[in-house]
């Protein structure tokens, strides 16, 4: 293991090389642009063995990683904001079609260059898992335990981790990197589960006909794969698999594993490398004896955590939830929070326009059949890169520990 | 270049099952099975949105529908990721229609014979979007009407032309850009069996007539594919890796366009002035690519 001081899309280059992606396909886009570089520089020098494809957009961008999954490939895309929602339609194909492609997003808010977080919380449902980081080790960590999240057999999902442009993409931070060996021993090559090969195509098209002998309808899911966590992709491959309802219970079913999937990757990399991130899901920080919590993502999080060091030594007693996987939702890990902190800010660097923050809505959504219900206030802050100081937290704080009744507020 | 074939020549093996929903008379449908014919069950197809899906019972792995604009990144990832798993020897082939290829796929098929990525894409050109109903495309002709481009009091039919998209292509120098026709198997199959072995991007523009969209008799699929390749409307050429451009079928006299057009319904109103102008483009066009035939281009 080495340490070297590195901005945050070198750590994603790191992370995509120690990972062995054997296919990158990125069309270039600020904040992003240098991890499309430093991984050009891997590949161009030998020292990452990749099919290197420099695409002409975006949308090319992600329909190549999805269809070199499927013929076998691990595949790895990166960008940034614009581009992100140039490619949106394709994340639904990617997704849809199962195929486990990991894609770095540097956060770039719409009309300006710097951060926030609705370019990819805007793509929710688009069926990709979601994982925000807070710092450059933490980029480097989730860019090697997404691999391992997406080509779970009970997951088999696209995963998008996501660092906040400049913030982290540009800032240089030291980080420690794993031994290449060990990475190789604990994430091995990727296989896929049903190759789809000529050879094969007659044999696969046999098991359709015996589904049809049964007088079962395309509509219900094979019988093979009845009750079998790993599902083919044989379906959403041929021209015969439309999308059908069963696929998107398939689909739903397979995130909600995910969760478990990501407790169990993080913590087994917490042993392996020395660092994990809270349960995979989220993180508590100072909530042991909490009067009140606030919740953040990103690097907002690391300003919470000085906000909150702050304000205990002041002698308030606040904490923070960092939110790291917003797809899947972690909403039991809420009701759980909830059961022993009664009053949670929820700080927002994103917007649903006309409704609300979209993370304080699924809180909110998370704890409303519960008996006692906790009080979930509600925070806008660093939209479109606006500047977020620990005093800025520290306002939100004192109004969450306050509980006072208001909608939704503007910080800073 | 292509070898001579005779229509005894080609493969026995048929890839498409019987049984096909398509229209009759489907231009693209014959196309489809003449394809995979040439290329042999070792091939992987993928389409986009077109009638292709729907219709096609040919027996090799097949991707639907990654994206409309995506036909050519679809294919990419395909070619690329066959090669990280070992298996070059899959022959990736695209078979997309106009839309898919000259409007909405048109940069994503730029940017991958840019690339020469190691794909053949197989354009069937019905000269319209027909699967929805039939609209304009860019690659429908001048004056032909279409449901967005209907005869009425201020309208008579589409006004620019057809989009040359084998030779932009041409000029993105890929190893090989050919023009083909249903009604001549053999010349199409034989530029398949030249193309299939190369390295790099492979492009071929068919011209497959649509009863439907045109408003032909069913019947007349051939006849009106043959009368167009004779009248000069479609050429059948190929242009090789060193740049050379050929023509690959010369008739001795051209037909009168007039043939061609009449036994269409969306050329219908044409006017005899209309055809007049049409008949003087061709035979002018004929004119240059017979000039152009044998020789080197740019």
């Amino acid at each position: 293991m080495k340490s070297e001081v590195m901005v945050g899309n070198k750590a994603v280059a790191y992370a995509t090389k120690l990972a062995r992606a054997n296919l990158i396909a990125a069309y270039p886009i600020t904040p992003q642009t240098t991890i499309v570089e430093y991984l050009s520089e891997f590949v161009a020098a030998g020292d990452l063995k990749a099919e290197y494809v420099a695409v002409e957009g975006e949308i090319t961008a992600q329909l190549v990683c999805l269809s070199g999954s499927i013929a076998g490939a691990r595949a790895f895309t990166a960008t940034s904001g614009e581009g992100l929602l140039y490619m949106s339609h394709a994340l639904h194909h990617t997704a849809r079609y199962w195929a486990p492609v990991v894609m770095a997003v540097c956060n770039r808010s719409v009309r300006t260059m710097q951060p926030d977080h609705t370019d990819l919380l805007a793509q929710r449902e688009t069926g990709w898992i979601q994982l925000y980081c807070e710092n450059n080790q933490e980029v480097l960590d989730t860019g090697i335990m997404a691999y391992k999240i997406a080509e779970d057999d009970r997951v088999r999902l696209p995963v998008a981790y996501a660092l906040d442009g400049y913030v982290l993409s540009f800032t240089a931070e030291p980080v420690e990197i794993p031994d290449q060996e060990r990475v190789d021993a604990w994430l091995p090559p990727f296989k896929t589960q049903y190759p789809v090969l000529p050879e094969t195509w007659d044999h696969d098209l046999e098991e359709y006909k015996k589904h049809w002998a049964q007088g079962k309808s395309i509509n219900e899911p094979f019988t093979a794969w009845a009750g079998d966590e790993n599902f083919s992709h044989l379906t959403m491959i041929s021209w015969k698999g439309h999308d059908l309802q069963w696929r998107w219970r398939a689909h739903q079913e397979a995130m909600m594993r995910a969760k478990k999937v990501i407790r169990e990757v993080n913590e087994e990399y917490g042993k392996l490398f020395g660092r994990s991130y809270g349960n995979g899901l989220l993180e508590e920080y100072h909530t042991e004896d909490a009067d009140a919590v606030i919740v953040a993502m990103g690097t907002l999080a690391s300003t919470s955590r000085a906000a909150v060091d702050k304000m205990r030594k002041e002698g308030k007693k606040v904490g923070l939830i960092k939110l790291k996987s917003y797809r899947p939702f972690p909403d039991e890990e809420f009701r759980d929070i909830a059961n022993r902190i009664h009053t949670i800010g929820v700080i927002d660097r994103n917007i649903s326009l006309g409704e609300n923050g979209i993370t304080y809505g699924s809180i909110r959504s998370a704890v409303y059949d519960m008996k006692d219900r906790p009080k979930i206030l509600g925070y806008y802050a660093g939209l479109a890169g606006r500047e977020v100081r620990v005093r800025d937290i520290e306002k939100a704080a004192e109004m969450t520990i306050k509980g006072a009744e208001a909608a939704p507020t503007w910080i800073g | 270049m292509s070898k001579k074939m005779s229509i005894r020549d080609l493969r026995e093996e048929e890839v498409m099952w019987s049984g096909n929903p398509a229209c009759q008379g489907c231009g693209g449908s014959i196309v489809g099975r003449l394809i995979f014919k040439a290329l042999g069950r070792n091939s992987a197809r993928v389409e986009v949105a077109s009638c292709a899906p729907g219709f096609m019972n040919i027996r090799v792995p097949s991707f639907f529908g990654p994206a409309f604009e995506g036909g050519a990144a679809f294919a990419t990832g395909l070619a690329r990721g066959y090669k990280v798993i070992g298996r070059e020897d899959i022959t990736v082939a695209a078979l997309i229609g106009d839309g898919g290829t000259v409007d909405i796929g048109f940069q994503g098929l730029s940017g991958a014979a840019e690339r020469n990525e190691n794909i053949f894409w197989f354009t069937y050109d019905n000269e319209a979007y027909m699967n929805t109903g039939g609209q304009r495309s860019s690659a429908t002709p001048a004056h032909a009407s279409t449901s967005t481009t209907p005869i009425a009091a201020m309208s008579r039919g589409k006004t620019s032309e057809k989009k040359n998209v084998p030779m932009i292509l041409a000029l993105h120098h890929v190893p090989y850009v050919a023009t083909a026709s249903v009604a001549y198997p053999e010349d199409l199959t034989a530029k398949i069996i030249y193309g299939k072995p190369l390295k790099g991007f492979r492009y071929m523009h068919i011209y497959s007539p649509c009863p439907t969209g045109w408003g032909t008799d069913p019947k007349d699929t051939i006849k009106l594919a043959r009368l167009s390749v004779e009248s000069g409307m479609w050429p059948l050429y190929e242009i090789t890796e060193d740049r050379k451009m050929r023509l690959t079928y010369k008739p001795r006299e051209l037909k009168p366009v007039s043939e061609v057009l009449k036994i269409q319904g969306r050329f219908r109103h044409l006017k005899d002035e209309e055809i007049a102008g049409i008949q003087e483009q061709t035979t002018e066009n004929w004119q240059s690519l017979l000039e152009m035939d044998g020789k080197r281009l740019f």
